[in-house]
């Protein structure tokens, strides 16, 4: 028994310890294909843009973060195969979403942090905005 | 979540972090990360090295008696008042910007960490569960010791992550009928020494108390102390352990359920959102009890000592601290606003949050400091516990693995806020 929780002392203490070192979600493109504006411009005006789909109850590109620079502009752009209601919190945007439509919404991200994206209906994270 | 937002629906939200709140936490920048970690592990070996040899803290012993006294009862009237006029809002308030979930997630629940690392054991002081009579009708079962405490601490972090409307009045108001059923159940059997160890709340005040400079001795007297002797006074009882690795596991969860992976395995699980935000919880907190079973069992055998377990749990109470200040930092300060801004109806008269008020430097700076803090505390109190119960010759030895585990909270702590 003691070895066997002295194994699991193991395993959670590397867990624990290579954390630091990875960097998976929060470079964006890595874990998701959420696509992104480079920082300092280029793309659509240097806004952050985000496209998802949400069908049968999934989101794809599936649920990631989209990054953002304090004052830059965000557009997140949503297609739903069923009528929901989409908010984007914090910035408490919301948006009517028509079946088979795709809707934009557009904000300047002006307060720090991590916002999520959801709809109201089938209660889906999207995405989640991080505004640095 | 904004009131606006969260309120107005009753089914269907998605699993937030803290049960309220619109924004949550940046990740901490890499560098932030790796000093803390720095510091954590340049304490642990120096604490090793050079620390006294010989006991220092003499726990209940310890401290200047002082004569400041609440006057309890007209405190617990209030905080009665204070409880039916939140339950008032839950039952009839309306589904936009109704104060009750932000009054009991945060300024109940996050409020009661300051509030009692400043004032002692608060919520013993103003219970109102304190104004039914005391007497017991029969003693309270030894072997209870902090197991129910434990399982309400559960209950509520699973109500707050984990369930499917976390904000919606009738869930807190669930929560809460059960909560107040079983508190006055538990103190007309067996007086207030159930309360003591049975209320999840009074129990986390408490234990988060003892590192307060306003300290209670057991037999009431109040002292001024300091934090480690503070510290020293927490009574080992059946489920101490359980109850710090729930607030240890529950914090640790908060901590990775906004992760994009988490959240994606919660979206598309077979065993649906609720399902898998159980399972994971219950990970956590085993994840956290078994570490620290296997630590303490290896140092009882570097050490020659058995039955350690019980008698370390309270230096875990710094680092839980450390978690939960890290976690709910930010939450206090804006959702904080908003509770008073909407139970107080400021909200009709146009105030509103200002979100200006720390920037996303000063809350890493915080979060870092609190965890590596607590890590030092609790290598402190561990290290002073370790040279009165090993033997000399063991003492420095039986202290690594100590180290060891508290080296792993608080990695894992600093990873939570650097990747989730």
């Amino acid at each position: 028994m003691r070895r066997r929780l002295t194994g699991w002392a193991a395993v959670v203490l590397l867990a624990a310890g290579c954390g630091p070192l990875s960097q998976t979600h929060h470079k964006p493109g890595n874990s998701h294909e959420v696509a992104t504006a480079p920082p300092g411009g280029g793309g659509q005006g240097g806004e952050a843009r985000a496209v998802i789909t949400v069908r049968a109850g999934r989101v794809s590109p599936p649920s990631g973060w989209l990054e953002a620079r304090r004052g830059q502009t965000v557009a997140i752009t949503v297609t739903s195969d069923v009528a929901d209601e989409l908010h984007v919190h914090g910035y408490d945007r919301t948006a009517e979403l028509r079946p088979g439509q795709a809707v934009t919404v557009r904000f300047r991200a002006d307060l720090t942090g991590v916002f999520e994206v959801e709809t109201h209906e089938s209660g889906l994270v999207l995405t989640q905005v991080a505004v640095r | 979540m904004s009131g606006a937002g969260v309120l107005a629906q009753g089914g269907g939200l998605p699993a937030l972090a803290h049960g309220v709140g619109e924004r949550s936490d940046l990740p901490i920048p890499l560098f932030y990360a790796y000093a803390g970690a720095f510091a954590a592990l340049v304490v642990s070996f120096l604490a090793l090295g050079l620390l006294w040899a010989d006991s220092r803290f003499s726990g209940d012993r310890a401290g200047r008696a002082i004569r400041a006294r609440l006057p309890a009862r007209p405190a617990r009237v209030a905080a009665l008042l204070a409880a039916l006029y939140t339950a008032g809002w839950l039952l009839v308030g309306p589904a936009e910007g109704n104060a009750g979930p932000y009054l009991v997630y945060v300024l109940f629940w996050v409020g009661l960490v300051p509030a009692s690392l400043l004032f002692g054991p608060v919520w013993r002081t103003v219970s109102p569960f304190r104004l039914l009579p005391g007497r017991p009708r029969r003693p309270l079962p030894a072997r209870l010791g902090y197991w129910p405490a434990a399982a309400g601490l559960l209950a509520f972090t699973w109500t707050e992550l984990v369930a499917p409307a976390p904000a919606a009045p009738p869930t807190l108001l669930a929560f809460c009928a059960v909560y107040a059923a079983a508190q006055v159940a538990g103190t007309l059997a067996y007086g207030h020494a159930w309360l003591e160890r049975g209320d999840p709340f009074e129990v986390y005040s408490t234990l988060i108390g003892h590192l307060s400079p306003l300290g209670r001795r057991a037999d009431g007297t109040r002292v001024l102390r300091g934090p480690f002797d503070g510290l020293d006074a927490v009574r080992p009882a059946p489920g101490l352990v359980a109850t710090v690795c729930v607030l240890l596991g529950g914090t640790g969860y908060d901590g990775f359920s906004g992760a994009p992976a988490w959240v994606n395995a919660l979206q598309t699980s077979p065993l649906g959102r609720a399902g898998l935000g159980t399972l994971g919880l219950l990970a956590a907190v085993a994840g956290v009890a078994l570490l620290y079973a296997a630590c303490l069992g290896v140092a009882g055998l570097v050490g020659g000592t058995r039955g350690l377990a019980p008698r370390f749990a309270h230096s875990l109470v710094p680092i839980a601290l450390g978690y939960l200040v890290a976690h709910y930092f930010s939450l206090l300060v804006f959702e904080g606003q908003r509770a008073v801004i909407l139970a107080l109806g400021l909200d009709r008269l146009g105030v509103e949050v200002d979100r200006d008020v720390v920037g996303p430097g000063t809350i890493a700076t915080v979060q870092v400091l609190a965890i590596v803090a607590g890590h030092v505390a609790g290598v402190v109190a561990a290290h002073d516990r370790s040279v009165r119960l090993l033997p000399p010759e063991r003492a420095v030895a039986g202290q690594i693995p100590l180290f060891v585990l508290m080296l792993c909270y608080t990695l894992g702590g600093l990873t939570l806020l650097f990747a989730a």
